[in-house]
C-alpha cells in the first residue's frame, strides 16, 4: 500500500510553494506584493485610528444633542438623542474586533461599556443631593457610566420613554453621561492618535523594532487575528448564548434600546473591517496579503464573514423576543459565527504564523 | 516520484521541528519554551495569559468557559434582576476588573483611585487559627468602595519618594519608595492598624502551582538555613476552611490561601462583597454598612467552582527566544547570582489520576512557593499566619516578559512599586541581598543580558 500524504503535509507543501511563488507572476515579471508592514500600517491608521476618530465625532454630536434636549425637553430632540446614541454605539461596536492596547489596559472599555446598569445605585443617586459635575462620573463604579446607563435613561425600561417622563435629575445625569462619554471618546482617540505622545499606534506599527510591545510583525498580526477571534467567541458564546440558554431577556445587553442585533452585526463588521484594513476609506488589509498567495483561504474568510453578517437577517424580532420565539434562527446565527471563528482560528492564524517570518 | 517524496520529507522535517508537541520531546533536552508543560500557550499577543489548557475534555472546557464568563461579569447592587449582590462595601465590581486579561494589577499614582490594588489590614496578634486579627469595624481588608448611599471603609493615598541606587560602574537608577496614608475612614481606625498593600497577581498557571507536590515544597524548605547558603525558605500554614485545619499555603503574596477554591471564594467575599458557600456572611457584617438582608449566597456553589476551575486551567505562556545567546548568557547570570535558589526554575507536578491535565508535568514556574525574608525595604510589617512582616512568597516569574504587552505596564512586586524588572531586582533585600549585590556589581552588558533573559520568560 502506498503511503498517503497527510492533509497537513499537503497543506505544508501548498504553503511553502505558495509563499515561494507569490512574489512573481508566470512571466518572471515582478508584481506589486503586499507586505505585513503595510497591513499593520493600514490597520492602525485606517481602521483603529479612523474608528476612534469617528467615535469621538459621534460622541460630540451626542453630547450636543443631549444639551439641546435638556433645554427643549421636546420629543423630537429626545428622538435625535436616541438615534445619536445608536450612531455612537454603532461605532463603538465596530471596534470590538480590535480591543487591545490602552482601550483594554487603561479601563477605557469597562469605563464606556460595562453592563448591567446598577439601577439600584442609579435610583439612589437620582434621589440624592449629589451634584453631577463634569468629573463626578470619573470616580463612580463602571456600571453607573457609559453607554448603558445612558441607554436606560434615554429609552426607559420598555424602550418607549417620552420627554415628559424625564425628571430634572435624570436630565442632569444624562448631561453628565454625555460629557463623560465625549471625554472618554477623546481619550480613546488620543490613545491611537499618531500625533499624541505615547500613542499606541506607533507602538503597534513599529512591531519588530526596539520599544514596541510586539517583538515581531507576526506577533502584531497575531494580536489582530486573536482579537477578531475573541469577539466571535464573545458574540456567539456569550452575548447570544447566555440569554438564549437561560431564556432570560434581562440578560440582553442593549435591552432598553432593543439594539442588540445591530450591536452584534456591527461586531461582525468590526471583524470585516479588521480583515479588509478599511473603515471609511480603502486600505491594505489581511485579505490582500492572504490573497496574493492563497486565494482560496481569502475567499473562504470572506465567504464566512459575509455569511455571519447576513445571518442576522434571519432574526426578525428584537433579540429579547428572539431568544423565545426564534431560537432555531439564533442557533443558525451562532453556527455562522462559529464557522467564521473556526476559519480565523484554524486557518488564518496558522497561515500568518507560517507566512510572516519577521 | 523521488523528487516529490524528497519535498515531502523536507516538509515533514520543517514542520515537525516547528510543531513538536510537548509529549514528543525528550526530557533530557526538554525545550524550555514549554513553561507550563503540556499546558503551554504559544501566543505572543495580549491574550497570552487567557488560554485554556489545550487538552481539556469537552466537558471541562465547557466548565472553564462558564468560569471565564463569570470571571468577567460585573456585579451590581441588590436587589437587581441579574448580577445582584455587590457590596455594600467592596474593592471592585468583577474579577476581571483587577485581573485585567488574567494578568497583573498596578498601584494607583498619587491622587488616583485604587483600581487593581487593595490593602489587607489587621491589628497585632493572632486569631484563633493563627491568622491575622481582623480590625474591629473594618475586617481583614480595607474596602475602598461602597454602593451608593453607604460609606466606604476608607481610602489610601499613595505617594512616592525617588531614591537613586548606583551600580558599581557608576550608572544609577531611581527607585520609588511608596508611602501610604489611610484616609477618609468611616470611623477612626484603631491605633497601630497594620497595612499590607497587594496588587492583583496574574491568575494563569495556578492549577499547575496547586499541583506541585507538598513534599517537593517542603523538601525545598530550609527554615533554619542548615545548609548555610543564606537562603531559608519557610512554608506557610494557613487555615483551610473546608478542611477545618491548617494546611500548606500556596496562593496570594504571602501564600495566605491553601487552594484556589478558598482563594476565589475569599476574593468574591472581600473584593466584591459577594457571599458564597465558603464565605456566606457579608464582609460588612457587624458594621454600619451591613444591609441587614439575610441574603442567600450570591454566587452558587456551581459558579464558584467554575470560576475557581477557570483559574486552575489557564495555560502558561511559552518562553520566547530561548536560544538567543544573550538570553542564554542572562540565564547563566541568573544562576550565578543565586536567584534560582528561591526562583526555582523547574519542578514536576504530582501524578493526579483524577485530573490528567495537571498530572506529572515538568513546568518552569521559577518559584519555590516558600516564604523568604525580603528585607526591611519591602516589609509590610504585618504577619499573615506563619509569614512574618518581612516575608513574602517567592513570586513565579513565568510570563513576566509579557506583562507590558498584556497589561500595559511593567510594575512588579507585591505593591507594584517597581516600574521595571531592574527596579524589582534592586528592591530585593534580606535573603536576596547577596543576589542583588551580585547584580549591582555587573557591567551593563551583563545586566542587560539578565534582563533580556527575564523578558524571555
Amino acid at each position: 500500500m502506498k503511503p498517503q500524504l497527510s492533509t497537513t503535509l499537503i497543506a505544508a507543501i501548498a504553503i511553502i510553494f505558495a509563499f515561494h511563488s507569490c512574489k512573481k507572476n508566470s512571466g518572471n515579471e515582478a508584481v506589486v506584493s503586499v507586505e505585513p508592514a503595510e497591513v499593520i500600517h493600514d490597520f492602525a491608521h485606517k481602521v483603529a485610528f479612523a474608528t476612534y476618530t469617528d467615535l469621538e465625532a459621534k460622541a460630540n454630536l451626542l453630547f450636543v444633542q443631549v444639551q439641546t434636549f435638556n433645554v427643549t425637553n421636546s420629543n423630537t430632540d429626545l428622538a435625535s438623542c436616541k438615534q445619536l446614541w445608536k450612531d455612537t454605539r454603532a461605532v463603538w461596536e465596530k471596534n470590538e474586533a480590535f480591543l487591545f492596547g490602552p482601550v483594554a489596559t487603561e479601563d477605557m472599555d469597562p469605563g464606556i461599556d460595562d453592563w448591567p446598569v446598577n439601577k439600584d445605585d442609579l435610583d439612589t443617586l437620582l434621589a440624592s443631593n449629589q451634584v453631577f459635575t463634569s468629573g463626578f462620573l470619573d470616580s463612580t463604579q463602571t456600571t453607573l457610566k457609559g453607554f448603558h446607563p445612558m441607554e436606560y435613561l434615554l429609552f426607559g425600561v420598555n424602550g418607549i420613554k417620552s420627554a415628559s417622563e424625564f425628571t430634572n435629575r435624570e436630565k442632569e445625569y444624562l448631561l453628565a453621561l454625555g460629557d463623560y462619554i465625549k471625554r472618554l471618546s477623546t481619550k480613546i482617540r488620543k490613545s491611537w492618535d499618531p500625533n499624541e505622545s505615547g500613542n499606541y499606534l506607533v507602538n503597534y506599527t513599529s512591531a519588530g523594532q526596539t520599544g514596541s510591545n510586539y517583538a515581531t510583525k507576526r506577533a502584531a498580526l497575531e494580536e489582530l487575528v486573536n482579537s477578531m477571534i475573541g469577539i466571535c467567541e464573545e458574540v456567539s458564546g456569550g452575548k447570544i448564548e447566555e440569554p438564549l440558554a437561560a431564556q432570560n431577556p434581562n440578560l440582553e445587553e442593549s435591552q432598553f434600546s432593543q439594539n442588540s442585533i445591530v450591536d452584534f452585526t456591527n461586531n461582525m463588521r468590526s471583524v470585516q473591517n479588521a480583515y479588509f484594513g478599511d473603515y471609511l476609506e480603502d486600505g491594505i488589509g489581511l485579505n490582500k496579503w492572504v490573497n496574493q498567495s492563497n486565494i482560496s483561504l481569502d475567499n473562504k474568510v470572506q465567504q464566512k464573514l459575509t455569511a455571519a453578517i447576513n445571518s442576522f437577517s434571519l432574526i426578525t424580532v428584537p433579540f429579547g423576543q428572539a431568544i423565545i420565539t426564534q431560537q432555531l434562527q439564533l442557533h443558525q446565527v451562532q453556527e455562522k459565527i462559529n464557522e467564521l471563528k473556526d476559519v480565523l482560528e484554524g486557518e488564518l492564524l496558522p497561515y500568518i504564523q507560517a507566512g510572516v517570518t519577521d | 516520484m523521488r523528487v516529490t517524496y524528497g519535498i515531502a520529507i523536507l516538509c515533514i522535517l520543517v514542520f515537525a521541528y516547528g510543531c513538536r508537541k510537548y509529549n514528543e520531546l525528550d526530557e533530557d533536552t526538554l525545550d524550555t519554551r514549554f513553561s507550563g508543560g503540556v499546558n503551554t500557550a504559544f501566543d505572543e499577543s495580549s491574550g497570552a495569559f487567557s488560554h485554556a489548557f489545550p487538552e481539556l475534555s469537552a466537558n471541562d472546557l465547557a466548565v472553564h468557559e462558564v468560569g471565564d464568563r463569570h470571571f468577567e461579569i460585573s456585579f451590581v447592587t441588590a436587589p437587581a434582576l441579574i448580577r445582584p449582590g455587590l457590596g455594600p462595601v467592596y474593592n471592585n465590581v468583577s474579577c476581571a476588573s483587577c485581573h485585567i486579561a488574567d494578568g497583573r494589577g498596578k498601584p494607583a499614582l498619587p491622587g488616583e483611585r485604587l483600581l487593581s490594588m487593595l490593602f489587607r489590614i489587621s491589628i497585632p496578634g493572632e486569631d484563633a487559627h493563627g491568622g491575622p486579627v481582623s480590625v474591629p469595624g473594618f475586617g481583614g481588608q480595607l474596602q475602598s468602595n461602597a454602593v451608593y448611599g453607604k460609606a466606604l471603609e476608607g481610602s489610601v493615598n499613595i505617594s512616592y519618594t525617588e531614591e537613586p541606587v548606583y551600580f558599581s560602574d557608576g550608572q544609577s537608577i531611581s527607585l520609588r519608595r511608596p508611602s501610604y496614608v489611610v484616609q477618609n475612614t468611616y470611623i477612626p481606625p484603631p491605633a497601630g492598624m497594620l497595612l499590607s498593600p497587594r496588587v492583583a497577581p496574574p491568575v494563569f498557571g495556578l492549577g499547575l502551582l496547586q499541583a506541585i507536590p507538598e513534599s517537593t515544597i517542603l523538601n525545598w524548605a530550609d527554615e533554619q538555613d542548615t545548609d548555610g547558603d543564606g537562603i531559608s525558605g519557610k512554608p506557610n500554614y494557613v487555615w483551610n476552611l473546608r478542611a477545618g485545619t491548617s494546611t500548606l499555603g500556596r496562593f496570594g503574596w504571602k501564600a495566605g490561601a491553601p487552594d484556589l477554591l478558598q482563594q476565589t471564594a475569599g476574593a468574591y467575599n472581600e473584593d466584591m462583597g459577594i457571599t458564597n458557600p465558603v464565605f456566606d456572611q457579608e464582609s460588612s457584617l457587624g458594621q454600619s454598612q451591613f444591609d441587614g438582608l439575610n441574603d442567600e449566597v450570591e454566587v452558587s456553589d456551581s459558579i464558584l467552582k467554575a470560576v475557581a476551575f477557570y483559574t486552575q486551567t489557564l495555560s502558561v505562556p511559552a518562553r520566547r527566544n530561548i536560544k538567543d545567546p544573550v538570553n542564554v548568557s542572562g540565564e547563566k547570570l541568573f544562576t550565578q547570582a543565586g536567584c534560582n535558589k528561591c526562583h526555582k526554575p523547574s519542578v514536576r507536578t504530582a501524578v493526579d489520576v483524577s485530573f490528567r491535565a495537571v498530572s506529572n508535568q515538568l513546568i518552569f514556574p521559577y518559584t519555590d512557593m516558600l516564604l523568604h525574608d525580603m528585607g526591611t525595604d519591602l516589609a509590610d510589617n504585618r504577619p499573615d499566619f506563619k509569614a512574618n512582616g518581612l516575608e513574602w512568597r517567592t513570586a513565579p516569574l513565568w510570563g513576566i516578559g509579557l506583562t507590558q504587552l498584556v497589561n500595559g505596564h511593567s510594575n512588579f512586586l507585591h505593591d507594584g512599586r517597581a516600574r521595571n524588572l531592574m527596579e524589582a531586582i534592586l528592591w530585593h533585600g534580606g535573603e536576596a541581598q547577596a543576589a542583588k549585590e551580585f547584580v549591582r556589581q555587573l557591567p551593563k552588558s551583563d545586566r542587560d543580558a539578565l534582563l533580556s533573559f527575564l523578558a524571555s520568560l
